[in-house]
């Protein structure tokens, strides 16, 4: 149940606070690829938490679900631009690459970003959770799926985005 | 023996110990398995390279949690809404944004900048400084919009969102969408007729932060020397929200707009910091700006209680009118094909345009319901 509007924020919002902004902002960043923009979203998404009567206890999924939808919705309404733009002026063009023979550019990375937010909502979601660290259960809890589907929904939206990549790396 | 599945595949890859010892068993021994997990991890890799952040984020928690206990309530259930789990409700849109308008004066200089976003909370202890109430016109000319000067020279301007203008159905999508009521025309006026085309547009927010070193900059470009900026301004902040909006057009048979009809949650701006009126006319004695359209800028209320509207001064005439008791301001072409009423009422900035006489025009927007 959520709170009215004028009740106080939750007495457990600064505990929860301080043990899940860096799993919030790590959700969004990997949508956004901007750590300014991700903790903007943070905070967004612990206001909205603080008014939820969310049991502490599955606070973690909530607010991770929270912060990979509303980097979504950030992505989606195409305020990212700005985030690249300003990302462009601070950052090298550098590469990535954590693992051996995988090397991603930024502008590929982009794509793949804005391909994120094509993708149906749940592959997205789960896709971005799985990748922030978040296990099988907790996904499968969080997105209300079995953890058998989970990997279903993160392998398809995985070959999505290598389809994106594959495209933007050849365009027509 | 049945292969696994995909998922089951993919988990091999992260979580062997949540698969089968029958699944992981078949794995070994099948050649199209094998290709099928290695085809996995490669896709695995290369997204997870792809959405890879800076390790280890030094992140301010401490400074995030001050951020975020003076946040505004009222903006507090915005963004958040679309992530609502299941059997939980989120405030209305509608509430939502009538709740937290905000728009710093930035935007109607930053010409060419549209803002329209997506619910940013406020952040710091904003203080709302004018609520737009009526539209006061100001003239421009064309050389002036070129030569406005761009605000990131003089500090750091951040949009966090973007109109993202799109057609939708019907007005009840368009309602949807952005929690506004569609002005409804009740009688098209003649030579006008068919359905109109509807496009939305979401709400964005620009924040200005003025930085004194980067001014004296562009300053010193510009050859002239910086003004003394009052005290607490280096660092302050002017912010603006603006948005959602609605548009509904009938073409004429020539393809030109016959009668646009728009509606968008008027500016509200919010300083943190100097107080408006020193960031105001700050801004607007900076290098660049003409003086004319300074002092014209400056006649605005000291609430900020009018929209700074700039338009062509050699192309478009002003005058005042009223829609339904509210003061508006008309606009004319020189060559009298386009017209424009409009007005701010209740936190909304209504438009009604065409390519109509100016007593049309009003006789639209009076009864507009």
């Amino acid at each position: 149940m959520p709170r009215s509007a004028g009740d106080p924020v939750r007495d457990d919002l600064a505990d929860v606070f301080r043990r899940d902004y860096p799993l919030v902002v790590g959700v969004a960043a990997r949508v956004l690829g901007s750590r300014d923009l991700a903790e903007d979203v943070a905070q967004e998404v612990f206001l909205a938490f603080g008014r939820t009567s969310v049991p502490a206890s599955e606070a973690r999924g909530w607010l991770s679900v929270a912060a990979a939808h509303t980097a979504l919705n950030v992505v989606r309404s195409g305020r990212r631009r700005v985030a690249r733009e300003e990302a462009a002026a601070v950052h090298q063009d550098t590469v990535v690459s954590d693992v051996a023979d995988t090397v991603v550019t930024r502008e590929e990375r982009r794509a793949v970003r804005s391909a994120l937010g094509r993708l149906p909502r749940t592959q997205a979601v789960a896709l971005v959770l799985r990748h922030s660290g978040l296990s099988y259960a907790d996904v499968a809890a969080a997105l209300d799926l079995s953890p058998t589907s989970v990997g279903t929904t993160v392998r398809r939206a995985e070959s999505a985005l290598r389809k994106e990549l594959n495209r933007h790396a050849s365009p027509d | 023996m049945r292969h696994p599945t995909e998922g089951a595949l993919r988990r091999l890859l992260d979580d062997p110990a949540g698969v089968s010892d029958a699944d992981r068993r078949h794995v070994v021994d099948c050649p199209e398995c094998l290709d099928e997990l290695a085809s996995a991890r490669e896709d695995a890799d290369l997204v997870d390279a792809a959405l890879a952040t800076e390790s280890d984020p030094d992140l301010d928690v401490a400074a995030a949690w001050r951020r975020l206990s003076t946040a505004s309530s009222a903006s507090a259930a915005s963004a958040a809404s679309a992530a609502t789990p299941p059997g939980q409700t989120s405030r209305p849109r509608a509430a939502r944004t009538r709740a937290a308008l905000r728009r710093p004066l930035v935007a109607a200089l930053a010409v060419g900048v549209v803002l329209a976003g997506a619910g940013t909370a406020a952040a710091n202890d904003w203080l709302q400084v004018f609520r737009t109430e009526r539209v006061a016109p100001v003239s421009i000319a064309p050389g002036d919009l070129v030569a406005l000067p761009d605000l990131s020279a003089y500090g750091e301007l951040r949009m966090t969102g973007e109109p993202d203008v799109r057609e939708v159905a019907d007005a009840q999508e368009a309602a949807e969408l952005t929690g506004l009521e569609v002005p409804e025309v009740t009688e098209l006026p003649r030579g006008v007729s068919g359905r109109p085309v509807l496009q939305v547009g979401d709400e964005v927010s620009a924040t200005f932060t003025f930085s004194r070193e980067r001014a004296a900059r562009a300053a010193a470009e510009a050859g002239e020397a910086l003004p003394q900026p009052p005290p607490g301004l280096d660092g302050s902040s002017v912010r603006m929200d603006a948005g959602p909006g609605v548009v509904q057009t009938w073409s004429s048979d020539a393809g030109a707009p016959a009668l646009v009809v728009a509606r968008a949650v008027a500016p509200t701006a919010f300083s943190s910091g100097a107080p408006f009126e020193s960031v105001r006319d700050y801004l607007l004695s900076l290098p660049g700006l003409p003086d004319d359209v300074a002092a014209q800028l400056r006649t605005f209320t000291a609430d900020g209680s009018t929209l700074p509207l700039p338009v062509p001064a050699d192309e478009v005439t002003t005058s005042s009118a009223e829609v339904a008791g509210t003061p508006a301001t008309v606009l004319q072409t020189r060559d009298g094909t386009l017209a424009a009423v409009v007005w701010v009422d209740d936190g909304m900035v209504t438009a009604v345009a065409g390519s109509l006489d100016v007593d049309e025009l009003l006789g639209v927007a009076g009864d507009l319901s």
